[in-house]
Order: structure tokens, then sequence, then C-alpha cells
């Protein structure tokens, strides 16, 4: 069986489109970040909090339960607060930012304010009610921030010094330019769909790291291995061999991890949808920048220090 | 057979072997009714938690928290002397350390010689110069938080818990992961609690008379200061409430005070004033409130939630330190007969003290508080010896559970707060298992449909080693006693991905080197000799993102990287030797012309 042998397609030769293409999505990317992305609770401080109702219920009557909650004798108004389905139309999530001063065990005393106000569609067992609590105060969320934003700077600046001794430092320029080129045009797309960022989305990007770096080596590999045997070939050329030859494996592995994220995005249900998410979206991404953004950039490298 | 095949094959099944011994203990345990599970011994719980994979608290439900300790307290503790100076300078303090991430100690540091506070003046006891004294403080709040994880680890195992993880974190905070629990508001009072019992006598009526109208003036005074600059801007009415100052929130119920409900915050505002502070301080008196609220029928035939008001000795005659036992009782006599109470047993130091206490006191009242809450105050009749004492007014009987448990494990030293938590219910736990699995299960099965129906045979002997990646892996984790969380589960799935990749490349290869006109058997050695440069290069750069991760992550990451890292190790192994055995195996067997690839 096969798809794909032999083809001798010049990726190289649309060098320049792929280049003008990752520069637009770079640069639509980099807007929107600046407009803001959705961080989750981890990042910014706040609490969440998950709560499942026996009936459906409509977000505008919790919103109207919560526009005075009454926490250890303080007055909140927390109808403005971020408020959501969470799988179907009897799950919610509410998600409030931190405030000034807020009591201690602030979460606890909305669900118990929600959950006394709204006693005809509330289970009987308390426990049952809250699916799930999260409280992270603004220092840990700092912290959390300033954690995840250092694992990827060193797990990037580790990636390089591996290339540079496995390869050349060269081969790793653009196989890293290629990762941040992943991880911003991601974080676009989250930005785009508002999609929230949280822990595991921080290992999903970690993954695409890893997934995107799997297949830059593997044609960097090829690049290597054509370079030795045959000198003279223009370097563009070596390029476009090593990208054929290894295109068949690079479609067939896409795919079959598309498949699996695929799967997780339909049935991994709400929790997982975000890293599945990530991951879909990263896949493609991952793929491509392999392509045109690791080997088109080395080729430029190497044409101009030629 | 010959005989290096023979040893890879006996190296292959020894490591096969091997997972399917780790894994056993977690598929007994799973096999195992809900029945059987409850009835396990210490010693077979014991066994099956060392040995098996545990699930998460996102798979199981559970809570985790990580407490901090409060610093700033701890310091206003320890200092003597204090002033308004030093008060408003640890204000200052603590409110900037809410927002900041420097360490506590640098932070105050740097924040007395910006306010060119002098140390020693405060904390002579601790040394004479400024980084003697911060050494020392230093020290103090290592050994407070060391007392802090001694108690907590009392209470959780005095609750009753499975699995419970303690662990500190940094030189401030403590992680407490309580794994299964479904009542997470108890637990989290549990843990929280301070559980500071005092013993304090409630000031005379004259007294307490004396001193409302002293607060009264001073906050009348007040009222109609700002009443004189912003007169325009307050109606009349408004200011009318203000200016009637202390005694208007107070309600007398028989010969106590109540307060409303709705006052408590105005309340915490007067007495925080600095001025009121002050008279208190002075008269070495301290206003407390009743620890739940009673209903009350007011003057205008309403029923008004109220709390009673206790004015009482500053220092505490007795505390919670000389408690030998705490026990849950039902009261047996009397008009609580049935209601829960919590049976105080002192030491013999405490039950002198009491002795004492009790016999000076005849007649007055004395409070007993719990963490500045007034659960009850009656009057000393006669002397009490042998060191008991009842705790009355509580709501329930879990409540009086808990607080015998935490009577019994200790007072913190310090109070805690929580930096942060992450509850998850139990239900929420039960549908990210079944739709982890499920959806595992659906990835790996069309994986392996697409896999054979593309590389037919070569693609069956890739299934095969995929489905024991799976189970080495799941092997390696019982073997670490690793914990599964939901990003782990994504991790099991990623690895799948990877150990086809390590497979893809393979066999890309061999094909390759078959195109070039090699035979099968030489196109398999170059195919796999090629293969394993790149299968290296790839999966160690994922290696190096899996470690990073696992170094700065934190919980679920941490269970993510551990997966992903022995994933790539085990997919690797499958890969390159198990793989290549079979091929070596079914070459040696019979001359194959045509590979099914």
């Amino acid at each position: 069986m096969k798809f794909i042998e032999n083809t001798k397609i010049k990726f190289m030769s649309f060098k320049k489109a792929g280049f003008a293409l990752s520069a637009t999505l770079g640069a639509g990317s980099l807007f929107l970040l600046m407009l803001g992305l959705n961080l989750g609770i981890d990042f910014k401080g706040g609490t969440a909090i998950g709560l499942s109702f026996t009936e459906e219920v409509s977000i505008q009557e919790i919103r109207t339960v919560m526009q005075s909650v009454s926490v250890q004798d303080q007055e909140f108004d927390l109808s403005k607060e971020e408020i959501k389905y969470f799988g179907s139309n009897k799950d919610v999530m509410i998600k409030i930012n931190s405030q000034d001063n807020t009591p201690e065990n602030f979460g606890q005393g909305i669900v118990n304010h929600i959950y006394e106000s709204m006693p005809t569609k509330v289970p009987q067992d308390k426990n049952m009610f809250v699916l799930s609590l999260g409280a992270v105060s603004p220092k840990v969320g700092s912290e959390l921030s300033g954690k995840a934003f250092w694992s990827i700077i060193s797990a990037l600046v580790l990636i390089l010094f591996y290339i540079s001794i496995r390869f050349e430092f060269k081969f790793a320029i653009g196989a890293i330019l290629a990762l941040v080129h992943d991880i911003i045009i991601t974080l676009g797309i989250f930005s785009l769909t508002g999609y929230e960022i949280t822990l595991s989305t921080v290992a999903a990007f970690l993954t695409i790291v890893g997934y995107s770096l799997n297949d830059t080596i593997v044609i960097l590999d090829r690049v290597r291995e054509n370079m030795k045997s045959s000198g003279t070939v223009l370097f563009e050329s070596t390029i476009n061999k090593s990208i054929n030859q290894s295109l068949s494996r690079t479609l067939i592995t896409s795919l079959t991890t598309l498949f699996v994220i695929v799967v997780l995005l339909i049935y991994g249900g709400e929790v997982i949808r975000p890293f599945a998410f990530t991951m879909f979206v990263g896949v493609i991404i991952g793929t491509y920048s392999s392509i045109y953004i690791a080997s088109a950039l080395l080729a430029t490298i190497y044409k101009s220090s030629n | 057979m010959n005989n290096t095949l023979r040893t890879r094959l006996l190296s292959i099944l020894f490591i096969f072997g091997l997972g399917i011994y780790a894994l056993l203990p977690s598929i007994r345990y799973q096999l195992l009714s809900d029945d059987a599970k409850n009835n396990l011994s210490k010693d077979e719980l014991a066994y099956f938690e060392s040995k098996s994979i545990k699930q998460g608290l996102d798979l199981k439900g559970g809570i985790y928290i990580v407490l901090e300790v409060d610093l700033p307290q701890l310091v206003n503790t320890l200092a003597k002397n204090k002033d308004k100076n030093f008060d408003k300078f640890l204000d200052e303090l603590s409110e900037e350390y809410k927002n900041s991430s420097t360490d506590f100690f640098t932070l105050f540091e740097e924040k007395a010689l910006e306010k060119d506070l002098k140390l020693p003046r405060y904390f002579i006891s601790y040394g004479k110069t400024k980084d003697q004294i911060i050494e020392q403080l230093n020290l103090q709040s290592a050994d407070s938080i060391n007392r802090i994880i001694e108690i907590i680890q009392n209470r959780v195992d005095q609750f009753g818990v499975s699995e419970p993880t303690i662990q500190k974190q940094g030189n401030n905070r403590v992680i407490v992961e309580l794994a299964g629990v479904q009542d997470a508001e108890r637990a989290r009072d549990l843990l929280q609690s301070t559980a500071l019992l005092e013993l304090m006598i409630v000031k005379d009526v004259e007294s307490t008379n004396t001193i409302v109208r002293q607060i009264d003036n001073l906050t009348s005074m007040d009222v109609e200061k700002t009443n004189d600059d912003v007169d325009q801007l307050f109606d009349t009415n408004n200011s009318d409430k203000n200016s009637l100052g202390f005694s208007s929130l107070l309600i007398s119920v028989g010969s106590d005070l109540a307060i409303s409900t709705s006052n408590l915050s105005k309340l915490q505002n007067i007495l925080n004033q600095d001025n009121v502070k002050q008279v208190l301080d002075a008269t070495g008196s301290l206003f407390l409130t009743s620890n739940s609220a009673a209903t009350l029928i007011n003057d205008f035939g309403e029923e008004e939630e109220v709390y009673l008001l206790y004015h009482l000795v500053d220092n505490a005659e007795l505390t919670g330190g000389v408690i030998e036992d705490a026990q849950m009782r039902l009261s047996q006599s009397g008009v609580s007969a049935g209601q829960a109470t919590v049976q105080v047993e002192m030491n013999n130091e405490g039950s002198r003290e009491w002795a004492r206490i009790t016999g000076s006191n005849i007649n007055k009242r004395i409070a007993i508080v719990l963490d500045k809450k007034v659960h009850m105050a009656p009057v000393i009749r006669s002397q009490i010896f042998g060191g008991g004492t009842v705790i009355e007014g509580l709501d329930s009987i879990q409540e009086a559970e808990d607080i015998a448990i935490v009577l019994r494990a200790g007072s913190l030293p310090v109070p805690v707060t929580i930096q942060e938590e992450r509850t998850v219910g139990a239900s929420l736990g039960a549908d990210s298992v079944s739709s982890g699995a499920y959806s595992m299960l659906i990835g790996l099965l069309i994986v392996i449909l697409f896999i054979i129906f593309y590389y037919r045979l070569s693609g069956l002997i890739a299934s095969f080693a995929v489905i024991w990646t799976l189970i080495l892996l799941l092997g390696i984790l019982a073997l670490l006693g690793a914990t599964l969380t939901l990003p782990g589960i994504a991790g099991l799935i990623l690895t799948v991905g990877m150990s086809v990749d390590a497979n893809v490349i393979i066999f890309e290869r061999i094909k390759e080197e078959l195109r070039n006109g090699r035979s099968v058997r030489s196109a398999i050695d170059a195919g796999y000799q090629r293969a394993i440069t790149t299968i290296v290069d790839a999966n160690l750069t994922t290696g190096i993102a899996a470690a990073v991760l696992y170094q700065y992550g934190s919980g679920p990451i941490k269970g993510f990287a551990t997966v992903l890292f022995w994933g790539i190790i085990v997919s690797m192994f499958t890969a390159i030797i198990v793989t290549r055995f079979i091929f070596d195996y079914v070459i040696s067997k019979r001359n194959i012309e045509e590979l099914s690839i």
C-alpha cells in the first residue's frame, strides 16, 4: 500500500510564499496577542467553580443570583463575571477574577450562596453539586506564569544546545525559529478562539514543541545524510530531496497523530478538550513549519553564507 | 534458532515478563469489588497502594491545597514592645508581600531599611544586629513550618484519609493532597483552622458599659468631624444613622450584648480604628463574637439573626497547649441533652492552673474561645479540680468530632492561608476516567487498523509493538508508584503516537531500500540502521522537553512529563529491539522474497 512514492515536489521553490504566509500569520498572531489572551486562573489568580445542577439552568438566572453574594459578611456583586455552560445546559463553569481583600474560602462561600439561592435545581448532597473548585491567589498565579514561561524558554535553549552538538549551529537556528513560530501562531489561535490558557495547555505547548521538533529532525537528519553523500549538488535541491524522501513518513505520522487527537476532541470530555485542541492546531502548524520554516531557513542561511 | 536470536528472545521475554509482573497488583486491585476493597486489611492495602498505579485527584476526585504560613502574623507574634510605627510597617509589608513573589524576609529587610525601622528595638531577644535578627526569624519560620506539617499530618491521620500526601514546598508552604475526599468544605476547615483554644475571663457589666461609652464618644466624634467636612454631600438621614456610633449597633439580650448579622462588618470597622484600639489596649479589653448566630425577635416583631458579643480580658488564662485529650460526647442531661459537645481533658499542669483559675474567679464568667470565636461563657460556680471542661454550642456531631480532632492534634503555631486550591468532585473525576479511557481505546484501535491496512503484515508487527509499549509503560508507572492524572492519560496517547512514528520511520526506510533494489534481508538491515539515528535524535529532543516539564511543572504536569519520558524510552525499545527481532526471526525461518510492507 502506498499513497506517495518517489515524489519530486520542489518545496523550496515556494519558499518565499511560505515565508510570506508565516510572516502574515505570525504578525496577525502577535497583533491578536496584544489584544489579549484568555488566561486561566492558574496564571491570573482567581476562582473557578464548576457546578452541576439537577435540571437545565439559564446563565441569566445564575447571574441574577450572583448579583449580591455575601461571603463572611462582605457583599460582592459577581453578576459581571464569566459564566458559561460546561458540556451540557445543566453544568456551568464560573470564573471569578481575583478581588481585593478576598475573604477566606471565597469559592466555597459562593458555592454555598448559589446552593441556598436555587434550592429547587440543586442535588440534595452538596458534594454532588460541586464538580470542581479551583482557587489560586494572585501571588501563586504570577509564580506559575513565571514557571511556565521559563520552562518553555529553558526547553528551547536545551534543544538548541542539543541540535548544535548533534548537527550544526545553522541547523539549530532554523529548528528553534520553527518552534517559536509554532508557539506564536498557536497562541494567536488561542487568542482568536478565546480558549483558556491553563497549566495543561502549557503541557500541550511543550508537547507541540516536541512533536514539531520530531518532524524537523527527521528532515534535517536526511539533509545531513544527503549532504555527506552528494557534496556537489546545490543545497536547495538537497533539501527538496530530503523533504520528498521523508514526505510519506511525515504524512503518515501526522495522520495517525491527528486520528488520536480528533478522537480526544470528540470523546475526551470537557476537561481534556483544550489540551486536544492545542495539540490539533499544533500538529498541523508543526508539520508545516518543519518544511517551510526549519528547512527553508536552513536553505537561506546556507545560501547567504556561501 | 541460532544463539544470538535465542538470547535476544530471552531478554525480550524477560522484560515483557517484568512488565506483566509489575502490572499484576494494579490489575488485581482493579478486579476487586468495592466490598472487597473496603475489607482489605491495612497490610494488604499498603501493598496495593505501593505497588499499583494511583489515580490522581483529577481522576478520583479529591482536594489539593497549598497552605502558606502567615509570615507577617508570625513576625507580629514574635515582636515585643510593638508601637504604632511597627504596626504600620507590618501592615504595609504584608500588603506588599501579598502581591510579590520575593522571599518574605528579603522584603522585610528591604522595607525595614527603607523605613529606617530599628529591628533590635522589637526583637532584642533574637539578636542585637539586623542580620542576627533576620537569621533568627528565618529559623523561627522554618521551625513553625515543620511544626505545622507535623500537626496537619496528625489531623489528617485522625480524619481517616487513605493515601494523604503532605509535603513542604519552599520554606513557607505545605502542599496537602487528599485523594478521594468528598466533603471539601469539611476537609478545608480541618486543615486550615488554627485550633487555638483559649479560656478567657468575661469582664463585668459595669466595665463593659464604661468601655461602650468611651468608644461611643470616639466614634460619634469622628462622624461629626467628617460631617463638618462634607456636610453638603450627605443627606441628613444618612449622617444621623452614622452619628449614633457604637452603641446603636448593639442589642441587649438579657445581660449579654448582641449584634445583628448585617452589622458585623460595621462592628469590625469600628474595632479596627486606631483610637478604639488604643482604648481597648489601655484597658486590656477584647471584643469577640459568638461562633454561631442565634435568631431573635426584635422590637419590630421581626426575626433577626444576631451574634452575641463578649467583652473579655485580653489575656488568655489558659490555652490549648495543656490539652491531653479531647473527645466528642453527646450531652446527657439538662436542656442540651442529646447535643454534641467536646469533652476536654487537661494534663497535670493544666489541671492545677485550671483549679487555680476557677478557684479565684468564682461567680465570674469564663469564655471558652476557639479560634477567636466564643463558644460558651458559663459562670464559674465552684472551683474545678481534675482538669476537665466541656465545649458546648456546636451545630452538629460532625463539627464536634472535627473540633475534637484539631484539639487533640494541637494548635498551629501561626495561622495559615490558602494560596492555591483545586477540588475535583468525584463525579467529574469519574467522567474524566471513562471518557479518557474510552477515547484512548478508540484512538488505539483506529491507529492499529490504519497501520495494518497500510503496512500489511509489517503493520501487524508494529501493532504488536505499540500494544506492548502501552503494557510496559503502565508496568513502569506501577513500579514507580506514579500517579496517573488526566494529562497523564494524554501522555499515554501521545506515547502511542510516538511509538507508531518510530515504526513508520523504520518501515519507510526499509521500503526505500527495497526500491533501491536491495534484497529483503539487506533492506531490513540498512533500514533499521539508518532509521535508528533519526529515531534517537527525534526522541531525545522530545525527552529534553519532558525533563524540563518535570523539573518546572507542578502536580498534573509532572504526571504528564513522567509518562512522556518513560514512553519515549519504552517506545524506542519496542520499535528498535522488539520489531527487529521479529523481522530477523521470520527471515531466519524462511526465505522471504517479498516483504509484506
